[in-house]
């Protein structure tokens, strides 16, 4: 056998105050492909970036890593060296191509940079040309020009393809990407994984795959790592792993990762895992969802059947999910145009469509899904339903109310009955109110002990403790915040609730106890539930309508069964197999 | 491009005409009769009727500030109502003299604090990086004129190595002028290069946290390396913003010290011409002063457009 590209071993890294990674050890062998899985704060990054030598400061790293053809352990060695060894033998690409490059710089000269750094082209010319023909590799559109461009003047895909061909300008042995589609878009991230696949096999080189998401890794992996809180608990052949999964934690990963696999009552599995924070005075956010809802009681099925239609350009605007009755949300002709800053000194100010002639409506009772990808019109959508913004041309009418163009002042009690829950745990809190202020902040013309009561009840419904109330937000984990809002949320008893990107910020295990507690939630109060989304497969768990939104229209609308097994627009089935699945290897 | 920049060239038209307008109206609403100061208190209403007639003062105030700015516009600031002679002659002497004194203490405010910010940057964990941050802060905290009168105690009148004052033509005698520059151009530059270290210190540590310094290391190259070649230029971007809001700052601290140095600049001048109330001579004056801080401002928004490419599409 011949000797692996990369030897980790007793890898430990600590900050000051605690150990980090406890010791990890794993080879990958020439031209292997290994995922490194684990949730936030596991320390996948911290694998990479050691093995890179690029650690903050204020950490340390012990043990030993050593890289073919480098006689001494990278984590010992100078910082010349590193050098040496760094973009040239192994290179790496980051999650957020948005800020990975140089804002001033060209981006044929970034990449250009490499080569002369490591003096793998004769000169500056033939380094710029190699670039171009690297950009060509990487599958951007007229490269010539693209190397003209700033970072600026291209998309996250486009950065993210330039990333890469940085990273293999020099065809490193080992390349390491840490979540390198994770800001993609769906379709980006297909295409971009697929280029990586065959860069690195193209290449022979081995590349190290870190990302929370099991189905990137069934994917492009041969072998998959599984790393928490700091060990690596699993280490296997992929298609093993994910079918027969040996350890609890790399079950309870799988389980909760598969969105189409639930219990009786159509709950995802969380089973409950060790509190992972001792030292926190908070109780941990793995608490198993609150399940008091009666058994016995009758699944509450959605009222209406949407019909299963498609855009249809050429003819009358569609309505869809049209209700014969009364709706919850009844949108027609819905049109949101913003001007863009700037144009020419006399060229007329362009105009972009957010929205185009969009008619739907909302049953009650019903959990209508809109899916979409970033800058497809989801979000402005959202905005209207939520009055938070004012359309160009259209009607929104919200339980009976027209809200397009209604004042502040007549939208009191519209508030009161939809509530939103935001994508961003962290940021849609205010850092300086108590968890009880901000819970009671929507309850207006209620005495402060009846608040406190409410609050206190309501976060007991979201699956907190009551001494949750005197905290700030940051003493709480994402899921808990998360938890936190939509107790906000609920407290003035909504009967629509609108949830923009609710999940995405969580990990993986801790999704899957948000979705059921909203799942509860919906059934408990008989809400409407408006779920936006980028991920296909938490609208196909959570809801029983799904809108596909591209380009300022919704293109395709029914029940998401029927939408995601026979999509009818071309748009609806180029996302739905864009979507990485561990299906093919489970053979579920 | 060439479009953003002809709109920053119309942008800084308009603004100039904006500032002679408020300018003109400053002047000219404050009490007192320019006619009755040129002639003197003990002239009869008469005398003083004829004298406002004979300068235009009886004309309306929309005339008045045409005329005014019309002549300004080819170089003629009028006439002093004290000494009798043409304003702008004065005005061009002594704002030669100013620029050359701001314009040095440009230099070696920059030349100071580059360095400097960035080395406490660098440095920000070790013991030298925080002692040398804390002599920053010092400078920060003393005015400019009283570093002028430190330096004129210790290098003039103690050492007596250079002149406590005045001012030579560098046509003249170009070694004089040095040593007369020297002095006020770092007592006026050294706070600024004082303040404006921090923010280059602020700035270059913001940077190296940057992600693209991330991925410089990655490709190979060393912290410092990767610094200087990324980071700098994006370091420099916020840096340029204060130097800009700095210089009007700077020209105030011009006019306080060459009063300490008795240097004829724009400010002595204008303080002179203030005590006289001769008012033609203080309105140039100050539409001089503004339009040199809003032609600084409009380089600098220039050499923000040069630096950074996200600036010339987004316009």
């Amino acid at each position: 056998m011949t000797a692996p590209t990369l030897r980790v071993r007793d890898l430990r890294v600590a900050s000051p105050f605690t150990e980090l990674l406890h010791g990890i050890s794993f080879d990958i062998a020439p031209g292997e492909r290994v995922g490194l899985i684990g949730e936030s704060g596991s320390g996948k990054s911290l694998t990479a970036t050691s093995v890179m030598g690029l650690l903050p400061q204020t950490l340390t790293a012990t043990g030993s890593v050593l890289v073919s053809g480098i006689d001494t352990n990278l984590l010992a060695a100078p910082e010349r060296r590193l050098n040496k060894v760094r973009g040239n033998t192994m290179a790496m690409v980051f999650q957020e191509p948005m800020t990975a490059l140089n804002p001033l710089m060209r981006v044929g000269a970034q990449v250009a940079e490499i080569m002369t750094i490591h003096r793998t082209e004769p000169g500056r010319r033939q380094a710029r040309e190699r670039a171009i023909d690297l950009l060509e590799q990487v599958k951007l559109p007229s490269p010539a020009q693209v190397a003209l461009a700033f970072p600026h003047q291209l998309s996250g895909g486009q950065r993210q393809r330039v990333l890469l061909a940085m990273a293999m300008a020099n065809n490193p042995q080992l390349l390491l990407c840490d979540e390198p589609t994770t800001a993609l878009d769906v379709t980006v991230q297909a295409e971009v994984l697929k280029l990586i696949k065959n860069l690195v096999i193209d290449r022979g080189s081995s590349l190290l795959l870190i990302t929370h998401d099991i189905a990137v890794i069934a994917e492009v992996c041969q072998r998959v790592l599984v790393l928490h809180q700091g060990t690596i608990v699993e280490d296997g052949p992929v298609g093993r792993v994910l079918t027969a999964p040996q350890h609890p934690y790399t079950q309870k990963l799988i389980a909760a990762s598969n969105l189409a696999a639930v219990d009786h009552r159509g709950r995802l599995h969380t089973l409950a895992l060790p509190a992972p924070v001792p030292s926190s005075p908070v109780p941990s956010s793995v608490v198993p969802s609150r399940v008091e809802t009666d058994a016995a009681a009758p699944p509450i099925l959605p009222p209406y059947r949407a019909a299963h239609q498609s855009l249809d350009l050429g003819g009358l605007p569609t309505i869809f999910n049209e209700v014969a009755g009364v709706p919850v949300i009844s949108v027609r002709g819905l049109s949101r145009q913003y001007r863009r800053r700037g144009g020419g000194l006399f060229s007329p100010v362009p105009i972009v469509h957010g929205l185009r002639e969009v008619s739907f409506d909302v049953a009650e009772g019903q959990r209508f899904g809109i899916v979409g990808e970033s800058g497809s019109g989801k979000s402005t959508l959202l905005r209207m339903l939520c009055a938070l913004d004012q359309p160009s041309s259209g009607t929104v009418d919200v339980l009976g109310q027209p809200i397009a163009g209604a004042a502040e002042r007549h939208l009191r009690d519209f508030r009161s009955q939809v509530q939103i829950v935001f994508q961003d745990p962290m940021g849609s809190l205010d850092p300086r109110m108590k968890v009880r202020d901000i819970v009671a902040e929507p309850l207006h013309h209620v005495d402060r002990t009846e608040a406190l009561a409410r609050v206190e009840a309501q976060l007991a419904a979201v699956g907190l403790d009551a001494d949750a109330m005197d905290r700030h937000p940051h003493q709480f984990s994402g899921g808990q915040r998360q938890r936190i809002s939509i107790a906000r949320a609920l407290i003035t008893r909504p009967r629509v609730l609108v949830a923009d990107e609710a999940v995405s910020a969580l990990d993986v295990l801790v999704r899957a106890q948000v979705l059921n507690l909203l799942a509860d939630l919906v059934d408990e109060y008989r809400l409407t539930l408006v779920f936006v989304s980028h991920d296909l497969g938490v609208i196909r768990h959570l809801c029983d309508t799904v809108a596909v939104v591209s380009g300022g229209r919704i293109v395709e609308c029914g029940p998401t069964g029927d939408v995601y097994d026979h999509p009818l627009h071309p748009y609806t089935r180029q996302l739905v197999s864009a979507t990485p699945s561990i299906h093919e290897l489970t053979g579920a | 491009m060439v479009l953003v920049v002809l709109r920053r060239v119309g942008v800084f038209a308009a603004t100039v005409i904006v500032a002679s307008i408020v300018t003109f109206l400053m002047l000219s609403i404050l009490p007192g009769n320019a006619a009755r100061i040129a002639l003197g208190v003990h002239a009869t209403e008469a005398d003083v009727a004829a004298q406002a007639t004979a300068m235009g003062l009886d004309r309306p105030a929309i005339v008045r500030y045409l005329a005014w700015f019309g002549h300004v516009l080819v170089g003629d600031f009028g006439t002093s109502t004290v000494s009798r002679q043409p304003i702008g002659p004065d005005i061009a002497d002594a704002l030669g003299i100013t620029v050359i004194l701001v314009l040095t203490s440009v230099v070696l405010a920059l030349v100071f604090a580059i360095p400097f910010g960035i080395l406490t940057a660098v440095r920000q964990r070790k013991p030298d990086g925080a002692i040398l941050s804390g002599i920053s802060q010092i400078g920060v905290a003393v005015p400019g004129f009283l570093a002028g009168m430190l330096l004129v105690t210790v290098f003039a009148v103690t050492l007596r190595w250079l002149p406590a004052g005045g001012w030579v033509d560098p046509a003249e005698d170009f070694g004089g002028f040095l040593e007369h520059l020297i002095l006020p151009a770092i007592a006026l530059g050294s706070v600024q290069g004082a303040v404006l270290s921090r923010y280059v210190r602020a700035s270059v540590l913001e940077v190296m946290r940057d992600d693209f310094i991330r991925t410089a290391r990655a490709k190979g190259l060393g912290a410092g390396r990767a610094l200087f070649r990324h980071g700098l230029r994006n370091a420099a971007v916020p840096v340029m913003t204060v130097l800009g809001l700095q210089i009007a700052t700077l020209l105030v601290g011009a006019v306080v010290i060459e009063r300490v140095f008795s240097i004829p600049g724009l400010g002595s001048l204008l303080l002179d011409k203030v005590a006289l109330r001769d008012l033609p001579a203080v309105q140039g004056i100050v539409l001089v002063l503004v339009v040199f801080v809003l032609l600084l401002n409009f380089l600098v928004d220039l050499a923000f457009t040069v630096i950074d490419p996200r600036l010339r599409s987004a316009a």
